[in-house]
């Protein structure tokens, strides 16, 4: 699965730690999550799909090579 | 960010859940240790004194139960899992150890009875391993 954590964190200047605090998750989630390593459970997503204000798809891709 | 400053409440609450398991297995260990060597050295093997260190013993063993299961319950989604993924292995290698060490004495590889307590050893550094690799593959 791909997602565009990274992107949409940078564009609105926070920082992980910020977006951990918003998503009442550790860093070390949001990291996993930015390096693709881990893909989070619904719930997060959409947590993430709101906080961001976009549509869970505009987040989350699945990748086809893997 | 509404909340930029605020701490992450998810930090906190491991900070304080941290801490009360450390309280509750520091104190589980020490009435552990009551049992073990109270009966020698204050008691003189009285057996009232050594049924009510026992109850002790297990209230605090309960505490501590209670506080790993807390902290447990208050992880994110990803910390959970790393601790799944370490209690998996640590289960398993426990389970296979712990079976061939109990029969070694039986196929007299050993001369005295195995002591069931290595296998906390072996649980323990198991899922230290666990965690480890479970870090390291989600870092």
């Amino acid at each position: 699965m791909k997602n565009r954590f990274k992107v949409l964190r940078a564009e609105r200047d926070w920082t992980q730690a910020d977006l951990a605090a918003e998503l009442d998750v550790s860093r070390q989630t949001i990291i996993a999550i930015e390096k693709g390593k881990y893909d989070p459970s619904l719930s997060l997503a959409f947590k993430a799909a709101k906080l961001f204000d976009l549509q869970i798809e505009s987040i989350f891709q699945v990748d086809e090579d893997s | 960010m509404k909340n930029k400053l605020s701490k992450n409440s998810i930090t906190e609450k491991t900070k304080k859940n941290t801490k009360s398991l450390a309280i509750w297995t520091g104190t589980w260990l020490l009435s552990l240790a009551l049992v073990a060597f109270g009966p020698v050295f204050i008691w003189d093997y009285n057996k009232a004194i050594s049924l009510c260190a026992i109850v002790t013993n297990l209230s605090m063993g309960y505490k501590m139960i209670m506080a790993n299961k807390q902290h447990l319950e208050d992880l994110d989604e990803l910390q959970q899992r790393i601790h799944f993924v370490a209690m998996a292995l640590s289960l398993g290698v426990s389970m296979v150890f712990g079976a061939v060490f109990g029969l070694l004495e039986t196929v007299r590889l050993v001369e005295s009875q195995p002591n069931a307590s290595s296998v906390l050893f072996v649980m323990g550094i198991s899922y230290g391993i666990g965690m480890l690799l479970a870090h390291r593959r989600y870092s």
